[in-house]
């Protein structure tokens, strides 16, 4: 089914092209529609989830993924305390193991590059669940469908990226998704201390996407369709008082819902702490948890793409 | 025929992403006519006039001012006239059209035909300086040289199903459904 050259890696989000994102789309509507027709399209097949750095939720959504397309999985969640890696082994050893087992692998690292060289070494297709704090692309592409499933499009749209750009891999996976897109307008709203990095602006200016920068979250909470929260990294500040300092600072609230647009959508890649009021769950607009729930469908599309 | 006698295959929209997407397309239509300034609306009945209808209370709610709307029955432009059996025919309310932008509202957009007896129904009114076209549900499968400006979702579909558009002033409901015959 799949058009144009197979997919072999998924690593950075940079290597999806605007045609191959269309076709995933397609694929992931089809799926959430209609989802008992591709339960045996993976039958037999492997998926290895090597988690380096735990994570709950995406984990758990590309097994249920997998299984959903009738694949089985196997994994470890603790992969850096309690596997060979303790004993000394390099990623590139488990992988030529691992790939040997399984015909995915999934892989969580707490180094940037970390799914590169895996990939440079593995016989089966890797799949980045998130490099230290360089990219996930798996959830900017379920992000970039949601906003596309909630909007109907993607061309044209205005998005507020906010709180943690610093640290946050999703906003970072996300921008470039988006700078593929024409008459895109993005804010950054973070205070200096965890400002979007140099290399992203850089990016968007070559691609002649116009980007602000301002730590004033209600002057822009009214111009954008998109507004993506994130959650300040409190395990990556080296010293805990610089965290303090920024906790809450960005805080969503029946108020902010008051300054959106009425079909405006707040986003966020979970887990949450109180950067999104409770409060705000009701609104229709709080479209986080239909999010998440996409990420199954759009991984669901991406296994059986490179397996299917 | 009710949807509980068909199959019913998915939901494509509730009643949040239908209000919602009014919401956005009254946006689009503002922000693409910088304003509403000499803009009509025109339901293509039945469905489309509800539609035309609440993109005006949006539009007002934006602008701050009324936008005019107008109902359009297309029945004696269709071109299968001869295919179909005669069914309710509502009058079309066209308030003053000529220099106009009109922005034509219908609920789905399929092969384009409806779409095109709709434009040539309201030429009957006037001369509008512009028609622009905006739709709830885009299905695909047009036979027509025919693009809407304005779109809810796309939803695409094989011929066998069809898109139902229930709205709470008649069928007691906001939602769009798949549904198969």
């Amino acid at each position: 089914m799949a058009v144009g050259p197979r997919l072999t890696h998924v690593i950075e989000s940079q290597q999806f092209s605007r045609s191959s994102l269309e076709e995933l789309f397609a694929r992931s509507e089809e799926i959430k529609r209609e989802p008992h027709r591709f339960m045996a399209r993976l039958n037999g097949q492997v998926m290895a989830a090597l988690f380096y750095e735990p994570s709950t939720r995406t984990r758990l959504s590309f097994e249920a993924a997998m299984m959903r397309l009738g694949g089985w999985t196997m994994g470890t969640d603790n992969a850096r305390e309690f596997s060979s890696s303790a004993k000394g082994e390099t990623l590139e050893d488990t992988i030529r193991i691992v790939s040997g087992y399984a015909d995915v692998i999934v892989l969580r690292h707490n180094e940037e590059g970390a799914a590169k060289r895996a990939a440079a070494v593995s016989s089966v297709p890797i799949i980045n669940a998130g490099d230290g704090a360089g990219q996930h692309p798996t959830q900017a592409l379920l992000d970039i469908y949601t906003i596309k499933d909630e909007l109907n499009k993607i061309d044209g749209i205005r998005v507020a990226m906010v709180g943690d750009l610093a640290n946050g891999r999703t906003v970072r996976s996300l921008t470039y998704l988006l700078s593929k897109f024409k008459d895109i307008k993005i804010w950054f709203v973070a205070p200096p201390q965890v400002a979007m990095r140099e290399d992203i602006k850089a990016h968007l200016t070559e691609h002649n996407i116009p980007w602000v920068e301002t730590e004033d979250l209600d002057s822009v909470l009214p111009e954008v369709d998109v507004v993506y929260q994130t959650r300040i990294q409190k395990e990556r500040f080296a010293d805990p008082a610089d965290y303090e300092a920024l906790k809450g600072i960005y805080r969503i609230d029946k108020r902010s819902l008051g300054l959106m647009r009425k079909y405006a959508i707040l986003m966020h890649p979970l887990p949450r702490v109180d950067e999104i009021a409770p409060e705000v769950d009701a609104d229709p607009r709080a479209a986080y948890f239909r999010q998440a729930h996409n990420g199954l469908h759009v991984r669901m599309a991406l296994l059986d793409r490179l397996l299917g | 025929m009710s949807i509980t006698e068909k199959r019913l295959k998915a939901t494509v929209m509730d009643a949040d992403q239908i209000r919602r997407s009014l919401s956005r397309i009254a946006h689009e239509i503002a922000e693409r006519n910088r304003g509403i300034d000499g803009l009509v609306l025109v339901g293509v009945f039945s469905k489309g006039d509800h539609l035309a209808r609440r993109l005006a209370v949006n539009l007002a709610g934006l602008e701050g001012a009324a936008v005019a709307v107008g109902v359009l029955d297309t029945s004696k432009h269709r071109d299968d006239g001869h295919l179909r059996q005669p069914s309710h025919r509502a009058t079309s309310h066209i308030p003053e059209i000529d220099g106009k932008v009109v922005v034509l509202v219908d609920d789905v957009i399929h092969h384009g035909r409806t779409a095109r007896a709709a434009m040539d129904a309201l030429l009957d009114f006037g001369r509008p300086r512009a028609i622009q076209l905006a739709v709830l549900i885009d299905r695909g499968h047009r036979e027509l040289p025919i693009r809407p400006d304005y779109i809810g979702k796309n939803v695409p579909t094989s011929d066998t199903e069809r898109i139902e558009v229930l709205v709470e002033e008649e069928d007691g409901i906001d939602q769009a459904v798949i549904v198969v015959s």
